[in-house]
């Protein structure tokens, strides 16, 4: 009994560090890329709130908090209320199974750096993903405007079409690893990181990653110029603040999986593991802010062009050689 | 019938059409100073220069100077006639001040258009600038003799044109100046149309001296309802004020001039003495809740001593859409009768209108072209000015003018007068009717009147204009009856009436028979009379006696006024109900040729800005509503005094007058140049 | 092969060229803490110039008020005692203007001109509208010795007819001499 309450409280703690943390580090990365587009474009970035305008997250939040929540008179307005969650709850329960580092023995109890060691992890994941597209089409199709429509349309068809590069990339890194469990990927990268035996799987899961979080040059689904705001166009306040903060929460996440897939997890000399895991999210986060200031958004053929025609046939073509490279060792 | 080719265009005009006209037919505009259509040409400005590339006449010419003839072969835009014109345009400028930004005519100077149009923007010529010193020529015009071009219209118009000779030109050479022999009030009643066109500043408007640019002005074309010939204005409004009135053009009632009392008589519409706010017993209130108030008064009264106790009076002041209001009313409510005070002023009138038809009425242009006018107890330059000026036309080409009053009168031209007493008016002029030659036995008029009737004999079209107010109805009558008999007799023989107000002849044309001033005082001095409605009534002004008036006034019980202007009748009434003016609501008159026009509204009305804020500055903040806005029109004013429901807009008004007036039927389809309405249709 | 090293290429080019810009430093200035020096000709708050006499420049002839594309201008011209004319009253709405300028072109006595000086802003309505005594300023501006009066050739209280640069005495119009 009581080791079982014992065990509760464990979870719960992990929990609520993981969702603190995360959150916490949403917010900041949103305050990292706004200094690094900055100085991108010459700029100082904001400076105002706090000391380097450390304080400007916070400032941001109060100011969605405060805002109007405006709705359409023509939403649906269940599903107009519920999108917004939607986003936001799939990206953060996709860090249940993130490993943040080696077991900790506490008391002679082992305690996993895990909230939960699932053995489909990797399945687990995709299924968060694909969840999180139900997000993006609700939220477009119940504001009854036609650019939230469009950019939801947008939005849907992109990720599905990426996922399936997604999906393919991760497969060598599985085939080596021989389980679908995060925490045994980032065991069987004791040795060397995946990235240096999968630069091609890299190279596209990293691609598919920012496709998937609709992040430029790949943000058709809220183009600015085109279509106001996108899937989020009717949204305000701190339900337009939701998607927001579930877009930050999904690029960490990916950034997460990238360090767990390719980077070797939260392995690394000297530090401690969490760390290494949050220096490799910011390492991944700043290489997405490097390339939003840098590349335009791709026009839609060119976007479908890139997914359908190339990353696929590229990922397919991986695994086979992997395949023969395995059984020939 | 000419045919020439202007501009590749071919165009064929009447024989003796200038080319410079002939050019506007087809809407070619060629650009001149010196020419203007009513005082012709005299080839002064040389700006009018175009190419003739064909025919008859080659080389550079000016349009203005040249009448078109058959195989002429024009062009307007020859690179040698632009340079030409741009050159001429030059040395124009030479001596210009450099002063547009402070003269009042800029923006709407014929000069500076041209100036631009014709890219001369740098002076090249580093010469001194000729000055010269300016006039006083009277309140009503600044003189600025430095940007004169010599175009010569001033003394052209002043001499020739009006037959007056203070103003014209003197000195040579260089030294041509345009003025007065010395400073002095110009004596020409129709010198304000120097104003309008002097091709630059020479002459401007005095009382709106620096008011605001032509841009800036509300702009309407307005009738004017100074006299009743209804000569066509254009009225110039900013900040809820008239301020200049300009002369418009109408082909068939007063050409390009009008004169100075039509021009400068309209002090009265910004004048801070107006009723601007309703007024029960010395209490201010909405217009609205005044004529409620009226209303329910006159119910009283009726209900106490009878409909027939309430009388209206009206004037020819108000438009014809106010005096059917009020005839319509007397009428359905069996009131004591719609009173006219014209026919104090006029007494000739009711003859004057029932005596004209389609046949012999006369429109002022046509009047230029008699070849015989007789004036029967009429002095056109005091009670309709710009008469006088289309008989001196007439005169000046070649028509005898003569006259028969018992005034002393003095027109700017020649003419012939039998100076009979007014009584003895009627029978010299049916005498010559009817042929009886008596006056070939009288002493005093014998040979001016066998003058007259010898004239007649001979002439082919000739016009009688009579007055209505010295001459009485008999005179009116006598004159009818002359031109009858000169019709019958083959002759386009015209009746000219003269009536007193702006729409004598609509207040008859709709009532046939309205009641006199004389039948309301005594009306009132019987104690028949209870109540009086004097809407916009002169009968104040128009009344002989006076202190009568003011005793049988004394006898009402209830005197309503309904006026835009404070008179001795506004300032005594028990209730005021302020209308708007014609400037305001605009309204349609009909003048002495039965030419119904519609004068259009110059501004939306309200207390001008001059008058609410502190030295004309407008306030800071401007709300929705309009200081002193929002007056009914008189007619409008009609129906609320009535207490009845009134049409709800001028076109449903309008609507309503038609059917129940069908003889004014034509008014919905009247042009720019109004209709024609005759009691007889 | 040369599509694919162009690519690789121009993509290189490209981060570099980002990556550079993080090391360049802000061109931007830290606005309230530091005010960059206007040039001159900047448009910003209208103002009403004086003679280099010192007299008013404005004639109140409208064509500012006419210039103007969003109707900010009004005024009222009057005769004053000198018989100049001048602008009884004078009204520019800061809160419409637009700064574009187009008065200070068409001013043709260099009168109203506009100034770099742009910190005006408030958030009463009432204090953008300014009147004549909030926009007359006591120097020339940009325009330092022109006087239009010496030019227009209209005698005031000052000069007479024919006391204006470049014009002869008035012509004596009962002479016969040549």
């Amino acid at each position: 009994m009581g080791l079982w309450l014992t065990g509760y409280a464990i979870l719960m703690f992990k929990i609520g560090v993981i969702l603190t943390g995360v959150l916490l580090l949403a917010a900041y990365l949103v305050l990292l890329e706004r200094k690094l587009l900055g100085r991108f474009q010459a700029r100082i970035g904001p400076n105002r709130a706090g000391i380097f305008g450390l304080l400007q997250p916070i400032a941001d939040g109060i100011k969605l908090l405060a805002k109007e929540d405006v709705m359409p008179r023509g939403a649906h307005r269940r599903i107009f209320l519920f999108a917004p969650a939607v986003v936001t709850g799939t990206a953060l329960l996709t860090f249940a199974v993130v490993p943040m580092g080696p077991d900790l023995h506490l008391g002679g109890r082992k305690i996993p750096m895990v909230v939960t060691d699932m053995n489909v992890g990797l399945l687990y994941v995709f299924a968060m993903a694909s969840l999180s597209v139900y997000g993006v089409v609700l939220g477009g199709w119940a504001s009854d405007s036609k650019y939230a429509m469009l950019g939801s349309i947008r939005g849907a068809a992109q990720m599905i079409s990426y996922e399936l590069a997604l999906g393919l990339s991760i497969v060598p890194v599985v085939m080596l690893a021989g389980s679908l469990s995060l925490v045994d990927i980032v065991q069987a990268q004791a040795g060397r990181p995946f990235v240096l035996v999968q630069p091609l799987a890299f190279v596209i899961f990293f691609v598919s990653a920012m496709a998937e979080s609709k992040r430029i040059p790949f943000d058709l689904p809220e183009a600015e110029a085109e279509l106001g705001s996108g899937y989020h166009t009717e949204y305000s306040g701190m339900r337009f603040g939701m998607f927001f903060l579930g877009e930050y929460v999904q690029i960490q996440v990916l950034g997460a999986l990238t360090a767990v897939f390719f980077l070797g997890g939260w392995r690394g000399p000297f530090l401690p593991g969490p760390l290494w895991l949050l220096a490799k999210i910011v390492l991944v986060v700043t290489a997405m802010i490097w390339i939003r200031a840098t590349l335009p958004r791709f026009r839609y053929d060119q976007l479908m062009d890139l997914g359908w025609k190339f990353l696929i046939p590229a990922a397919l073509i991986n695994i086979v050689i992997t395949g023969f490279v395995m059984v020939g060792i | 019938m000419p045919d020439l080719i202007i501009d590749n265009k071919k165009i064929q005009v009447a024989k003796g059409t200038r080319v410079i006209d002939a050019a506007q037919s087809a809407g070619i505009y060629i650009p001149r100073f010196c020419y203007f259509a009513e005082l012709g040409a005299v080839g002064a400005c040389r700006v009018c220069a175009v190419k003739f590339i064909d025919g008859p006449v080659e080389g550079i010419e000016m349009s203005c100077m040249v009448e078109a003839e058959d195989g002429m072969v024009v062009s307007t835009d020859d690179a040698e006639a632009v340079d030409f014109r741009r050159h001429v345009i030059e040395w124009m400028m030479m001596n210009h001040p450099h002063d547009c930004p402070v003269c009042d005519e800029g923006g709407h100077c014929l000069l500076q258009d041209l100036t631009v149009a014709g890219g001369h923007g740098i002076r090249r010529f580093s010469g001194k600038k000729r000055t010269y010193a300016d006039q006083y020529l009277g309140p009503l015009i600044s003189h600025e003799e430095n940007r004169c071009i010599q175009c010569y219209r001033c003394s052209r118009f002043y001499q020739e044109y009006c037959g007056y000779k203070d103003l014209g030109v003197m000195g040579i050479a260089q030294r041509i100046y345009f003025g007065r022999y010395k400073d002095g009030v110009l004596e020409n009643p129709f010198s304000g149309n120097l104003i309008d066109i002097c091709p630059t500043g020479v002459y401007t408007d005095k009382p709106s001296r620096y008011t605001g640019r032509k841009w800036d002005f509300e702009q309407s074309s307005g009738v004017c309802t100074t006299c009743s010939l209804g000569c066509s204005i254009r009225v110039s409004a900013r900040y809820r004020q008239v301020v200049r009135l300009e002369a418009g053009y109408s082909q068939a009632v007063n050409g390009a001039f009008i004169c100075d009392r039509g021009r400068y008589g309209f002090s009265w519409v910004n004048s801070e003495k107006r009723p601007r706010q309703g007024r029960v017993d010395k209490k201010t209130m909405a217009p609205q809740k005044a004529a409620a108030a009226a209303a329910g008064r006159i119910n009283d009264l009726e209900k106490q001593y009878g409909p027939g106790a309430i009388a209206v009076a009206g004037s020819g002041r108000s438009s014809l859409e106010a005096l059917a209001a009020w005839h319509h009313l007397c009428q359905i409510r069996s009131w004591r009768g719609f009173f006219f005070d014209d026919l104090a002023a006029g007494p000739g009138a009711a003859a004057a209108v029932s005596g004209l038809s389609r046949e012999n009425a006369v429109s002022m242009k046509a009047v230029e072209s008699a070849d015989m006018i007789l004036a029967v107890g009429a002095d056109p330059l005091r009670e309709a000015p710009m008469l006088a000026l289309a008989m001196r036309q007439a005169w000046r080409a070649g028509a005898g003018v003569f006259a028969i009053d018992p005034r002393d009168l003095e027109w700017p031209f020649a003419f012939r007068q039998v100076s009979a007493a007014a009584d003895e008016i009627p029978g010299l002029v049916s005498g010559m009717a009817t042929g009886n030659g008596f006056f070939e036995n009288d002493s005093r008029h014998g040979r001016n009147m066998a003058a007259i009737r010898d004239q007649l004999a001979q002439s082919r079209s000739p016009v009688i204009v009579c007055g209505t107010a010295a001459g009485g109805q008999a005179t009116v009558s006598a004159a009818a009856g002359l031109v009858q008999w000169l019709r019958k007799s083959k002759k386009d023989a015209r009746l000219f009436g003269i009536l007193p107000m702006a729409n004598t002849f609509g207040g008859i044309l709709l009532n046939g028979k309205p009641g006199t001033p004389e039948e309301l005082i005594k009306g009132m001095e019987s104690g028949q009379i209870k109540a009086l409605v004097a809407a916009q009534s002169d009968l104040w002004k128009t009344c002989q006696d006076p202190d009568r008036l003011d005793r049988a006034l004394r006898r009402l019980e209830f005197l309503c006024a309904a006026d835009c202007v404070a008179t001795e009748l506004v300032s005594r009434a028990d209730i005021v109900i302020p209308v708007f003016s014609v400037f305001e609501a605009g309204g349609i008159y009909i003048n002495q040729e039965a030419r119904a026009q519609w004068s259009q509204p110059a501004h939306a009305g309200g207390t001008p800005v001059r008058i609410t804020g502190a030295g004309g500055h407008p306030p800071r903040v401007i709300g929705a509503a309009i200081p002193g806005g929002g007056l009914p029109p008189a007619w409008l004013a009609a129906w609320q005094i009535a207490g009845l429901a009134p049409p709800d807009s001028h076109e449903a008004m309008m609507d309503w007058m038609t059917k129940a007036y069908p003889v004014t039927a034509p008014v919905k389809t009247m042009g720019s140049e109004g209709v024609r309405i005759f009691p007889s249709q | 092969m040369r599509k694919w090293v162009w690519i690789v290429h121009s993509l290189c080019t490209g981060f570099y060229t980002t990556l550079k810009h993080i090391f360049r430093g802000p061109a931007t200035e830290l606005y309230p803490e530091y005010k960059r020096p206007l040039p001159a000709r900047s448009r910003a708050r209208i103002i009403l110039t004086a003679d280099p006499d010192g007299r008013e420049r404005c004639v109140a002839c409208y064509l500012c008020s006419a210039a103007c594309p969003v109707d900010c201008i009004s005024m009222q011209a009057a005769e004053n005692q000198q018989g100049r004319r001048y602008a009884a009253w004078f009204r520019i709405n800061f809160g419409r203007c637009i700064y574009c300028g187009l008065c200070e072109e068409a001013c043709p006595t260099s009168a109203i001109q506009l100034t770099p000086s742009f910190e005006h802003a408030d958030r009463d309505i009432m204090k953008m509208v300014a009147e004549k005594a909030d926009l007359q300023v006591n120097h020339c501006g940009k325009d330092g010795n022109y006087n239009f009066y010496d030019h227009a050739g209209v005698a005031d209280a000052f000069r007479p007819k024919g006391g204006h640069a470049n014009e002869a005495p008035p012509v004596n119009v009962r002479t016969n001499m040549p």
